[in-house]
This record gives C-alpha cells, sequence and structure tokens, in this order.
C-alpha cells in the first residue's frame, strides 16, 4: 500500500530524526517520522535498571563481531526517542582539530567543515535545549557562547576525586551536561537521583521527547512507530530516491512515498539500508559508489578507575553522566598512544546493570559480592574515559548470511582495536591509576580491558564520493535527495561524547534543506 | 479492571513486578513472590531450574530466594523487543532461551567431566571452585556460550533480582528515589 506522497520521511525517530522534523516542519514541509520501535513515552520510563533495557536495541538482530565488537544493542535505542533516551548528557564540544585530524596529524581522516562552520549550531543548540556548565573554568573548550545554566551540583564523589586529579597536577572543570541545573524553558531542574540511564521524565534531561517532538508535532509531522523500513525506493532511472518501503505492525508492506528520504535510524541500520537497497543501477548498494558504505565505524575506547573510600561518597547521587571533566589529554600527539580524550569524575551508581558497582569488581561472587556490595554502596567511587579511536576501514557494517523474516540480510558489524588504541588505552590505564592512588581512598583500582562506548561512522561524510558517502550536511554524493544524519556521518570520534555535535551538524542540515528546498527536492 | 487497579498493577510494574499466571489469571507479583509460591516455570526444564538456581546461589547467595528461575523464565516467555534481560542489552541474540539452555547444559556438562557430577550436585565449595575456573577461561568440555560471557550475564542476572530491586535498594541501605514512579502504558 503506498501512502499519499510528503515532503520528507525520516527514517529513524531518534535525536537527529527529532530534530530534522521539527525544524523542516516549522519550515512548512509536511514530514512522516517512521520509527522501528514502539510509541515509548515518558510515562515509560520506570526508575529502575532493569526495566531500563527496553530503551535498548530490541529490533532485528544486529550480529557483532571482532576482536573488540561493538556494543550495539546497549548502545541504540528502541522506541521514539531512540538512543538519546538513555544517554548520559554529557555534551562537551568537539575541538578545532577533531575536525582536521589527517591534515594536521597526517592520520585519520578530515571532515568537510570546521569548527568554525559548526560553532554558530553548537550555540543556537545549547540556547534552544540547555546546557549548564562553565566555560570559563573549561580551559579546553573551542570558543562558543557561555552556558545558558550554571554548572550541576557535585556531590561528596566527585570532591574526593578532584583531589587525586589536583593532586597529579591535572586541570578539571565541570562537565557540560545536557541537563537543568536550574529551570530552563519551562523545563525543571534535576533532582539528582542517578536514574537517567533509565530515562528522565521529569523534563530535567534533555532528551528528544521534552525538547524537538513537541516541536515537531506541532508543525504537523506525523509520526508513525513499529515501522521497519527495509529499503529506499528509486525511481526508474535508478537517479532519484522516491521513498522507502517498510513494514508496519501488522507486518504488512507499505510504501511512504516522499520528494526527499532521510536515513536517521542508527549507525548499524543506515548501513544496511544502503546496501539492501541494491538494484541493477546500484549494485554494490545505494549512495556506495565510493565503496564506503559500511566503513570506518568508530567506538570511543573507555576506561575506569574506581576508589573505595571510608567516608561515605553519597554515590547514589547526582547523573548517570559526570560531575566534572579533564581534558589535559586531549592533544592527540601529546602522549604514547595517538587520540584525544577526556576524564569523566564521579558518575550516580545503582547496584546493578552494566555500570553497576557489582560489575566495578566483576571477578566477585559469593559472599565476597555481598561484602563488597555494602561497602561499595557507601563509599565507591568512579572516574572514567571516553578516548578516540582513529577511523579504519577494516572496521565495518556488512551484510550477513542471516536475513530477517522479510528475506533481507542482518547487519553485521566488525570491529577490532588496533595496536594504537591500545597504546592509548594503556597510557591512560597508566595515569588513571596514578589519579585514584592520589586520591585518599585506601582502596583502588583500574579496569585491565577497554571497554567500548557509542557507535558511530559507517557512512562518513566528505568532500566528494571518491572518498566518502555524503557531504558536511548529510547529502549522499550519488543520490541527490537522499540524506544521511546522526553520528554514522563521523568521519572521526574525537576524544568527547557525540551527542551534541550530532544535535548541531542536524540543525545545520535542516537549515540547508529548507534554504535550498527546490535544489533537493525536484 | 478499573483505572485505581490498573494503575495499583502498573505502579508495582514499575516496582519490579512481573505477570505470572496464578490459577489460569494474570497477576503481578516480584520474582521472589512467584517462587514463594511455588509457581511452575514456564520455559526452563526442571533439570536448567535445577542448575540455574544453583549457579545463582554460587554467584550471590540469596539470588535463589529472590526469585532468579521466575524472573529468567518470565522473561524468557515475552516476546525478546519486550524482555528486560541483562542479556538482551548485552546483544545475546535471541531468542534468549537459547543462550541460557546452552550456557546451562554447558555447565552441567563441563561440571560431570572434571568433578562427576551436574552443578547443583556439587558441594558449595566445588561449585565456588568450579565457578572460578570457568569465569576466566573455557573449561574443557563446555560447548556453549563463553564460558566468561556466561559467567557475567548470569552473575548480572543475580545481581539483579537481588540487588536491582526496591527491596534490593533497602538491603544496601540507598534511598531508592524513583523520580516519578511513571504509569506504564501496556
Amino acid at each position: 500500500m503506498a501512502n499519499e506522497k510528503v515532503d520528507v520521511v525520516i527514517v529513524g525517530g531518534g535525536a537527529s530524526g527529532i530534530l530534522l522534523a521539527a525544524k523542516l516542519g516549522q519550515a512548512g514541509k509536511k514530514v512522516v517520522i517512521l520509527e522501528m520501535g514502539p510509541p515509548l513515552g515518558l510515562d515509560d520510563l520506570v526508575s529502575s535498571q532493569i526495566w531500563s533495557r527496553r530503551l535498548k536495541w530490541g529490533g532485528v538482530p544486529v550480529v557483532s563481531e571482532g576482536k573488540n565488537p561493538v556494543a550495539h544493542n546497549y548502545q541504540s535505542g528502541w522506541g521514539l526517542g531512540g538512543a538519546a533516551m538513555h544517554q548520559f548528557a554529557n555534551w562537551p564540544r568537539f575541538h578545532a582539530e577533531d575536525f582536521r585530524v589527517k591534515s594536521q596529524y597526517g592520520r585519520g581522516l578530515d571532515w568537510p567543515i570546521s569548527y568554525d562552520e559548526v560553532r554558530p549550531y553548537y550555540d543556537r543548540i545549547q540556547k534552544e535545549v540547555g546546557l549548564s556548565g562553565d566555560h570559563v573554568a573549561e580551559v579546553w573548550r573551542p570558543a562558543g557562547d557561555p552556558y545558558p545554566m550554571p554548572p550541576i551540583k557535585w556531590f561528596r564523589q566527585a570532591d574526593l576525586l578532584a583531589e587525586g586529579f589536583k593532586k597529579v597536577g591535572m586541570r578539571i572543570a565541570p562537565m557540560p551536561v545536557a541537563i537543568n541545573s536550574v529551570p530552563y524553558n519551562g523545563r525543571p531542574a534535576c533532582i539528582y537521583d542517578g536514574w537517567c540511564e533509565a530515562g528522565c521524565p521529569t523534563g530535567a534531561l534533555v532528551n528528544p521527547q521534552v525538547t524537538y517532538l513537541p516541536v515537531a508535532r506541532k508543525a504537523g509531522a506525523e509520526i508513525r512507530t513499529d515501522a521497519y523500513v527495509t529499503r529506499v525506493l528509486m525511481d526508474a532511472k535508478g537517479d532519484r530516491a522516491t521513498g522507502v518501503e517498510y513494514y508496519d505492525k501488522g507486518k504488512q508492506r507499505q510504501v511512504q512515498l516522499a520528494d526527499v528520504v532521510v536515513l536517521s535510524a542508527f549507525s548499524a541500520s543506515n548501513p544496511r539500508i544502503l546496501l539492501n537497497s541494491s538494484s541493477d543501477r546500484h549494485p554494490k548498494g545505494l549512495a556506495n559508489s565510493s565503496g564506503l558504505v559500511g566503513q570506518y565505524v568508530t567506538a570511543h575506547i573507555t576506561f575506569s578507575a574506581f576508589a573505595m573510600f571510608e567516608e561515605n561518597t553519597e554515590n547514589h547521587m547526582g547523573t548517570s553522566g559526570a560531575f566534572g571533566m579533564s581534558q589535559d589529554g586531549y592533544v592527540k600527539d601529546s602522549h604514547p598512544g595517538f587520540g584525544s580524550y577526556t576524564w569523566t569524575i564521579g558518575v550516580a551508581m545503582k547496584p546493578n546493570d552494566v555500570l553497576g558497582f557489582a560489575n566495578s569488581r566483576p571477578q566477585l561472587f559469593g559472599n565476597a559480592l555481598h561484602d563488597f556490595m555494602k561497602r561499595a554502596s557507601r563509599g565507591l567511587a568512579r572516574i572514567g574515559v571516553q578516548a578516540e579511536e582513529l577511523p579504519n576501514a577494516e572496521n565495518r557494517v556488512v551484510l550477513s548470511d542471516r536475513k530477517d523474516a522479510y528475506g533481507f540480510p542482518l547487519a553485521r558489524v566488525i570491529h577490532g582495536l588496533d595496536e594504537n588504541s591500545m597504546q592509548l588505552f594503556n597510557h591512560i590505564r597508566s595515569e588513571g591509576d596514578r589519579i585514584v592512588k592520589a586520591t585518599r581512598a585506601k582502596e583502588t583500582w583500574t579496569n585491565p580491558n577497554p571497554g567500548l562506548a557509542h557507535f558511530l561512522g559507517g557512512t562518513v561524510m566528505g568532500k566528494s564520493a571518491k572518498d566518502s558517502v555524503a557531504d558536511s550536511y548529510g547529502r549522499t554524493h550519488d543520490v541527490g535527495n537522499l540524506f544521511i544524519t546522526g553520528g554514522g556521518l563521523f568521519p572521526t570520534i574525537a576524544g568527547v561524547h557525540p551527542t551534541f555535535t550530532l544535535h548541531a551538524l542536524t540543525l545545520r542540515t535542516a537549515e540547508y534543506m529548507a534554504k535550498n528546498w527546490g535544489g533537493i527536492a525536484v | 479492571m478499573t483505572s485505581v487497579h490498573r494503575r495499583q498493577l502498573l505502579q508495582r510494574a514499575a516496582l519490579g513486578a512481573f505477570a505470572y499466571t496464578v490459577g489460569g489469571a494474570q497477576v503481578l507479583l516480584s520474582p521472589r513472590e512467584a517462587h514463594a509460591q511455588g509457581l511452575p516455570l514456564k520455559v526452563l526444564s526442571p533439570d536448567e531450574r535445577v542448575a540455574l538456581e544453583a549457579l545463582g546461589e554460587t554467584l550471590l547467595p540469596g539470588a535463589k530466594d529472590a526469585g532468579l528461575a521466575h524472573y529468567i523464565d518470565q522473561q524468557l516467555s515475552v516476546d525478546p523487543s519486550e524482555a528486560l534481560l541483562l542479556a538482551r542489552a548485552l546483544g545475546v541474540m535471541p531468542p534468549y532461551a537459547n543462550f541460557y539452555r546452552a550456557g546451562l547444559a554447558a555447565l552441567d556438562a563441563s561440571s560431570l567431566k572434571h568433578h562427576g557430577a551436574k552443578f547443583a550436585a556439587l558441594s558449595p565449595e566445588k561449585r565456588s571452585e568450579f565457578v572460578e575456573q570457568f569465569r576466566q577461561k573455557l573449561p574443557e568440555g563446555w560447548s556453549g556460550p563463553p564460558s566468561p560471557f556466561f559467567y557475567f550475564v548470569s552473575r548480572g542476572d543475580a545481581v539483579d533480582v537481588f540487588y536491582g530491586t526496591v527491596e534490593g535498594f533497602e538491603r544496601l541501605g540507598i534511598p531508592y528515589m524513583p523520580h516519578i514512579i511513571p504509569i506504564k502504558r501496556w
């Protein structure tokens, strides 16, 4: 069944899809969002790490392999709002050099845009949604407007950890977070209950449901959930996209026609849709004349160090993100292992789940685990790192031999950390060990193996179809009315969390699309 | 169902209760309550239950009475997209029952090979010794999900059911602080 044609069909109801729908809707465009997951609402955000797993991927399986498989399900979202519904809301900016890693250092890739071109969009987004931070204390921050709200409150855990950083001579600052420290734009201040990962229904944390979804709806955007998009459809010549094919909740095939198609699904799904959209005209998959669809998947290398204090660290209070940060290690070639990284200082913790107390000592079980849990609930503190992995074409999304119920191959993500990443991790581990040992804690330990966070790349932007899939607006080089938004566009991952940059880029894309509609849609 | 009754049921859902069938009717019970009432499992076999509870008790004493088997079993009976299992978040391929069945079978087969008895029949000391062994590397005779990963998931399940609830927080002296107890839309 073919639905009435609209101006834009957006595949994926996550942060970038909803933001784009809001702005294009306000620009007078008729928009449909097709979200694969359920119609999640704020009242679904149960305060429980167990129930929080409903916010994680629940769609067709994604096969994740390699020496260091990406944690696709944990990183991805499920339902309206996407991964941003369980984000930790750490929102630092990319630095200028993150956009020109290849030309400045001879490694990695370049973005086709500079920080200066993205800066106005960072400034606008932070004003629209509200960020809390201290632009003066954050000495590494690139030029940008001051944060509209003061930093969030620190609890004892952060103060105790900060002592360690200061003793080893490292500078610290409040982490800029997309969480209200004071009431802002009709949304309340945070109450510091540490349930961010389970989803924030209060409005204090910037998730799409409290920011751009109401705007999109008011602007007339139609949102269809339980809509599983399988392919982008093309005209008879194979030159222009005409819409998408999807399967609805009743497993009926539907077609949504549109003048412009935007893929805003997660970093495994967008390449999968493009590859599954192959045809005689596009035998390697859509938008893939470069051969790069699926390539350059990147993740942040993560590390944690722990300190057990004898006093009450109040570790159940705060946010799932971080109170503080340090970017003294941000200069990419200033230490063993090339790449930037950001320290996160203190996070609210719960007893269970992936980042809970129990997993800070995974080797403990039995009564030893019970004893540890009692101590940890009072005295545990944590620092962490998000470190930059250089783009590697061997880290990629391909099509699996396994197929879904409709006969479409699943996505298979292959990822491994290279020698440089391990060198960087080992350097960070050594630094982290020094930091926690410099605190008052009598007992400290570090994670011996790297973890991974976030999942970006796979449809990287660049200057031409020779070396990228899309331009700086996410417009694919090969198909003029087919766009991509979201983290899949990132050629490099930087040493910071991606969500603020994702928002800034999407706003820039929305503005471009609205201003240039005639040249895109026709 | 009245709207008040529904709100109460949904608030209980928010606090860690799940739908179990009692006398043909669906009621919301915590896994601990379901275990205490001796409700039969729907998905796991009796042998699998025995192995799972023995493993859970070794990993975290008290997990059995906290309803570990009922929690896992109930979650295996729902659509994978509705499941709350740690296994889902960690990328285990559905159906999740395959993972648990294969892991528990590997546990028992390997225990038989090394210690002459299924896992639940070992002494507590032997069970702990065996867990210490397989949490680090694959023991001989183990053919299922990698044993360190199976350890990690099973341990996480035990911690979920014992400490990841309102009662669990109380045991640790941590205020639960639900921001709002939301009403979940079915």
